[in-house]
């Protein structure tokens, strides 16, 4: 079951829903953000992910991470 | 027989004692406000317009044969085709937006009418509710006939009864303020924050930038407007002065709550016409410009006049004067094909006023505009490449305002999540938050559109949504006015080549 997620990209003008699986990693579910903001912002190769205030290992799922439905979550410059 | 001056004041101050029903029957609190006060508290109430039913009449049926002049001149079809690309896509949002809320206020004054607690109040929003129902006819009148000129002018009459975001956003604004709303809170939002603070002074300004656009059938609708809305905005400012007396926290919320709400839903409608959708040449002043000049100042001085404070967000509210509607220009810009208007990309002369007018921020929204252009660019121009150049993930909604989450910055949006009575809310901003906070009770069951479609109750993909949901077509969905086709897209490509 796709767990929805409230992203927002730096760089963005607006946030967007995601439909995270609970085996991606952060680092996917921040490819998934970026391809869904592409229109708007330019790729970054090196971002990080902050959840609660925090900046989190990239090789988490979402599983682990702990997200749950209609989190917020960002990815920002890294 | 008696003289106008003998028996006016008898016909606008006739009330009375009650011998077989309780004053709090005839007006309960729950639909005339609070605080509930005896009439002896409201005795005094008074206006300075004082007109009679006659002189209502005379002076309306005037400023109508004006309108119907200037319509006749310059409202035809032929004259409405040779405005600007740009300039009638501003139309068709204010032709959508305009003449149903109007409507709604006819119903806010006929409470008014009824549970108002004094009678010249009364009678005053007996002449606010006609007004309002001219407010509905003429921009109907003069906007749904050019149906013939363009499809999308159908809005007109289809907006609010369509389930589109913007819609449900304006209704969520208008369903409040005016159709469920009691008395005396009508009157200070109604009254005192959204006419005297906000749509006085901007019809002023529309009429400004209508004039500047040759387009002087809008400029004499919305000037023929403002001076009904300078009349019966009189009503609120006594309702306020009566209930500060009694409770100036209430009344302070009260300004706070409202002056917010108008805030967001009239930065997109004018903010988006005024430095967007009107010609970079015919564009009189910025938004900023406008609100710092007109709107700014003058509500300060409104405040000042009833004791009352700034509200607790006023630097976060000038913070936004530099962004706020070019986050929502932009978002909308990417999901245009979810609203019934086209849209333009600013191009290069457009961006160097922008940045001019907005340093502040204005790199980061440069970043934007120069990535959708690129996208236009690789995928060509032509109507067949709209969707190309369109958002495809489904873009978030405020919980409070129900507008998109796009206040803040590109840097940093100030979305926030807020669990409440176990259910998950998120708001655009702080001040959304506080105002849910205030009144769960009112706020809490309403889903927004993003909640719809997890739930089921509206459809996931994107063209589903669009016309099962948002009631669009094909033929009327947002587009780019020129289809990407833009001579400084191709003057770029053929550098970069």
């Amino acid at each position: 079951m796709p767990i929805p997620l409230y992203g927002f990209l730096q760089g963005d003008t607006v946030g967007l829903l995601i439909l995270a699986d609970e085996s991606d990693t952060l680092k996917a579910l921040a490819g998934k953000l970026q391809d869904a903001a592409s229109l708007r912002v330019a790729a970054r190769d090196s971002v990080r992910l902050v959840y609660n205030d925090k900046i989190m290992d990239q090789a988490m799922t979402v599983a682990q991470a702990g997200f749950e439905a209609l989190d917020r979550f960002d990815v920002v410059s890294g | 027989m008696l003289g106008r001056e003998e028996w006016l004041p008898l016909a606008r101050k006739l009330d009375w004692d009650y011998s077989y029903v309780r004053e709090d029957e005839v007006f309960p609190e729950v639909i005339s406000g609070r605080p509930w006060l005896p009439h002896s508290e409201w005795k005094d109430w008074e206006e300075s317009f004082k007109t009679s039913y006659r002189e209502y009449v005379e002076n309306q049926y005037e400023k109508d044969m004006a309108v119907q002049a200037v319509r006749d001149a310059v409202g035809r079809i032929e004259n409405v085709e040779k405005l600007a690309a740009p300039w009638l896509n501003g139309l068709k949002v204010h032709a959508a937006a305009l003449p149903l809320a109007e409507f709604t206020g006819v119903i806010g004054n006929l409470r008014g009418a009824r549970f108002g607690r004094d009678s010249a109040w009364r009678t005053m929003a007996t002449f606010g509710a006609l007004d309002e129902y001219r407010h509905t006819q003429i921009p109907l009148l003069l906007f749904h006939p050019l149906l013939r000129l363009d499809s999308q002018f159908d809005w007109a009459h289809k907006f609010y009864h369509t389930n589109n975001w913007f819609a449900v956003a304006a209704r969520h604004f208008f369903d409040e303020i005016t159709t469920g709303q009691n008395a005396i809170e009508f009157h200070i939002a109604t009254n005192v924050v959204l006419e005297t603070g906000f749509t006085n002074l901007q019809f002023v300004g529309l009429a400004s930038l209508a004039r500047e656009s040759s387009d002087h059938m809008f400029e004499r609708m919305v000037t023929s407007i403002q001076t009904d809305e300078a009349r019966h905005a009189q009503i609120g400012h006594p309702v306020l002065a009566t209930v500060m007396k009694h409770d100036p926290r209430y009344v302070q919320y009260l300004v706070d709550k409202w002056f917010w709400r108008n805030w967001r839903l009239f930065s997109i409608l004018t903010g988006l016409s005024t430095d967007y959708l009107t010609a970079l040449d015919q564009r009189p002043y910025s938004f900023k410009e406008f609100m710092e000049e007109w709107i700014i100042d003058q509500f300060l001085r409104t405040l000042d006049e009833f004791g009352l404070k700034k509200p607790w967000y006023w630097d976060l509210l000038l913070d936004e004067l530099d962004i706020y509607h070019h986050m929502i220009y932009a978002s909308a810009y990417s999901y245009r094909a979810t609203l019934w208007f086209n849209f333009v990309i600013p191009g290069p002369r457009e961006r160097k006023w922008l940045r001019q007018k907005y340093p502040k921020y204005w790199d980061d929204m440069d970043a934007v505009w120069e990535q959708i252009s690129e996208r236009w660019r690789t995928v060509g121009p032509g109507p067949e490449n709209e969707l190309a150049v369109h958002g495809t993930a489904m873009p978030t909604f405020c919980d409070l305002c129900q507008l998109p989450l796009s206040a803040g910055t590109p840097r940093k949006n100030t979305a926030r999540v807020q669990v409440h009575d176990g259910r998950k809310y998120i708001f655009c901003s702080e001040p959304c938050q506080w105002i849910f906070l205030h009144e769960p009770e009112r706020y809490a069951s309403h889903k927004d559109i993003v909640k719809r479609v997890l739930s089921g109750e509206a459809p996931a993909q994107l063209p589903n949504l669009l016309t099962e949901y948002f009631n669009l077509t094909p033929e009327t969905w947002g587009k780019d006015v020129h289809h990407g086709d833009y001579e400084w897209l191709k003057d770029r490509k053929d550098s970069a080549a």
